[in-house]
């Protein structure tokens, strides 16, 4: 009864089952909205209002203090933050979504994928919102978009098919674990480092050590080709590229070189061509791919098999 | 409901943190002493029949219900339940303390099944058989408790659930709540509902209920009409008082 059974008859059984219920997942989206922003007077403006004054706080960072030379800095910012944002909150949310809904597990059925998925619907629309406010700056500071604004769909996608395969495993452990939420929080505090929200892709392609002096170094040196393949087939950086790319590259391929100071516009050129020969978009889109529907997948099932034992245990 | 078994896995010590669950493992301990709480039940219940659940306290009785809404999975043997279970309605139901009163009407109104314009054609009756008027749009933690109790009993009745799983609730609420909630469920099983109760209320349970379930310790001791159920249960209550009441005696005595 519990378990839907396996394979794509489960699969099945399962969708329709949610599709029943889907009227408690409209209640619990619209429940989620309502109270993020319960007791505050701007009320919805916040989540239009966080991610602008983060931008800004960067902005005075990185361009006014630090004097970012980057074209388009602050367009750079908003497109990598968006879809960041959305993946790190759902994630976050999703981590508490059955503990903080225990009174209602405890005392009614319903198929619990239903909580992961009202926060990652939730935060989607958070996103949409957000979308309306850099659409307008997009307009004031007459950046041409052009119809790859589309890319950020599919992008969109793959973060959210991650974002819930991460959501499901860390939701149903955080039942048993009150630890979960905290060690979460802060690996998503590394994680935003990990991906190129804050600084352009190529600084941490074109990263090297030139002269090892110390094991560290050295070991740094001998990995390094490892840890760029890796940061290339995150979802989320994935996810960022395509955002990049869709709004502001114009569908291009997101490896861009900027020159450094001592650089030539050819020699930037020449760096940029090996760089995009040598990390194949497409390949690392692909992997992304792979690894997002693996990991909603295995998420899933994770987060199945220990549904049944939320109200026994929360 | 064939062969029923439940097992709870009762913690010695709450395990709560990682590093203690981590401590518990590399210590060879499992951390749990199994538990039965309800061991082989069996019954099965037709529409529009009204059951009392009797036992004493931890004799699994609200286990037995969480079963039923499906809340719950049996460790063992299978329950078949046909038709929409109401969410159970117990102190503190499943309402949401941020939510208003509407809110929740509607929330749980969806757990059942009905959509948004079925619910609305019922609002205006829930709201006023819980007597809850300018109330509605304040949040359900600002409720009192009998409040509470009004809103998800009216939530219950007036949703059209086929079952309805009812753990001790019947006894809160004023006098004059008390008395039509109990017309209500009269009128509710006439209808062809099923109603399980969960009480202590054995005087009301039994004008409610034809036919009773007793359980002690996850067992099923009887299963009857509930006038002979209830009168046995309290015989039996009575002998352990007066076995109870005996020891005491002889301790003092010594």
């Amino acid at each position: 009864m519990a378990d839907g059974g396996v394979g794509r008859a489960g699969a099945m059984k399962e969708l329709v089952e949610v599709w029943r219920y889907r009227e408690v997942l409209w209640n619990l989206v619209r429940r989620n909205l309502k109270v993020r922003y319960k007791n505050s007077i701007l009320g919805f403006f916040w989540s239009l209002l966080n991610p602008l004054m983060q931008i800004g706080v960067w902005w005075l960072v990185f361009k006014v203090i630090l004097g970012n030379e980057q074209r388009d800095y602050t367009a750079q910012l908003i497109t990598g933050f968006l879809p960041w944002l959305f993946f790190s909150q759902t994630v976050l949310d999703s981590t508490a979504c059955v503990t903080q809904e225990m009174a209602l597990v405890k005392k009614a059925y319903f198929p619990r994928t239903i909580l992961p998925l009202s926060a990652l619907i939730s935060n989607l629309i958070h996103l949409g919102f957000a979308f309306i406010v850099a659409a307008a700056l997009f307009v004031i500071w007459r950046l041409d978009v052009n119809i790859h604004f589309l890319l950020v769909i599919p992008a969109t996608l793959l973060a959210a098919v991650f974002a819930y395969g991460l959501s499901a495993m860390l939701a149903a452990w955080s039942v048993f674990y009150a630890d979960v939420k905290f060690i979460v929080g802060n690996l998503l505090g590394l994680w935003f480092f990990l991906t190129p929200v804050l600084y352009p892709l190529h600084l941490v392609l074109r990263k090297e050590v030139a002269t090892p002096d110390n094991w560290l170094e050295v070991a740094i040196h001998w990995a390094l080709p490892a840890i760029k393949s890796i940061y290339l087939l995150d979802p989320v950086a994935i996810a960022i590229l395509g955002y990049r790319s869709g709004l502001l590259g114009g569908g291009q391929n997101p490896i861009l070189v900027t020159p450094r100071p001592s650089e030539t516009e050819q020699m930037a050129a020449l760096v940029q061509a090996q760089l995009r020969a040598q990390y194949p978009i497409a390949t690392y889109v692909l992997g992304a791919v792979l690894i997002a529907v693996v990991a909603a997948m295995v998420g899933h099932l994770i987060f199945r098999r220990m549904s049944h034992l939320f109200a026994e245990r929360g | 409901m064939q062969d029923l078994w439940k097992q709870y896995r009762r913690p010695h010590q709450r395990v709560g943190t990682l590093k203690e669950a981590l401590i518990a493992l590399l210590r060879g301990e499992t951390g749990y002493e199994e538990f039965w709480a309800l061991r082989s039940v069996s019954f099965s219940v037709d529409p529009g029949e009204a059951v009392a659940v009797v036992g004493p306290n931890g004799s699994g009785k609200s286990t037995l219900l969480a079963l039923m809404a499906r809340v719950l999975t049996p460790s063992q043997g299978t329950i078949q339940v046909e038709g929409r279970v109401c969410p159970m309605l117990e102190l503190g139901t499943g309402f949401h303390p941020d939510l208003s009163g509407r809110e929740n009407v509607f929330l749980n109104a969806s757990l059942l099944g009905l959509n948004h314009r079925r619910t609305q054609e019922r609002y205006q009756q829930i709201v006023e058989f819980a007597e809850l008027g300018e109330f509605m749009d304040s949040p359900v933690k600002t409720y009192s408790s009998g409040m509470v109790v009004r809103l998800g009993f009216s939530v219950a009745v007036h949703l059209d659930p086929d079952i309805l799983l009812i753990d001790e609730v019947l006894a809160v609420g004023d006098e004059h709540f008390q008395h039509k909630s109990f017309d209500r469920l009269m009128q509710f099983k006439q209808q062809g509902k099923t109603v399980f109760v969960v009480s202590h209320d054995l005087s009301s349970v039994q004008r409610l209920c034809p036919r009773a379930i007793w359980l002690d310790h996850g067992r099923m001791v009887m299963d009857s009409g509930s006038e002979q159920v209830i009168r046995k249960y309290r015989a039996a209550v009575e002998e352990q008082e007066r076995a109870g009441e005996a020891r005491a005696h002889h301790a003092r005595s010594l």
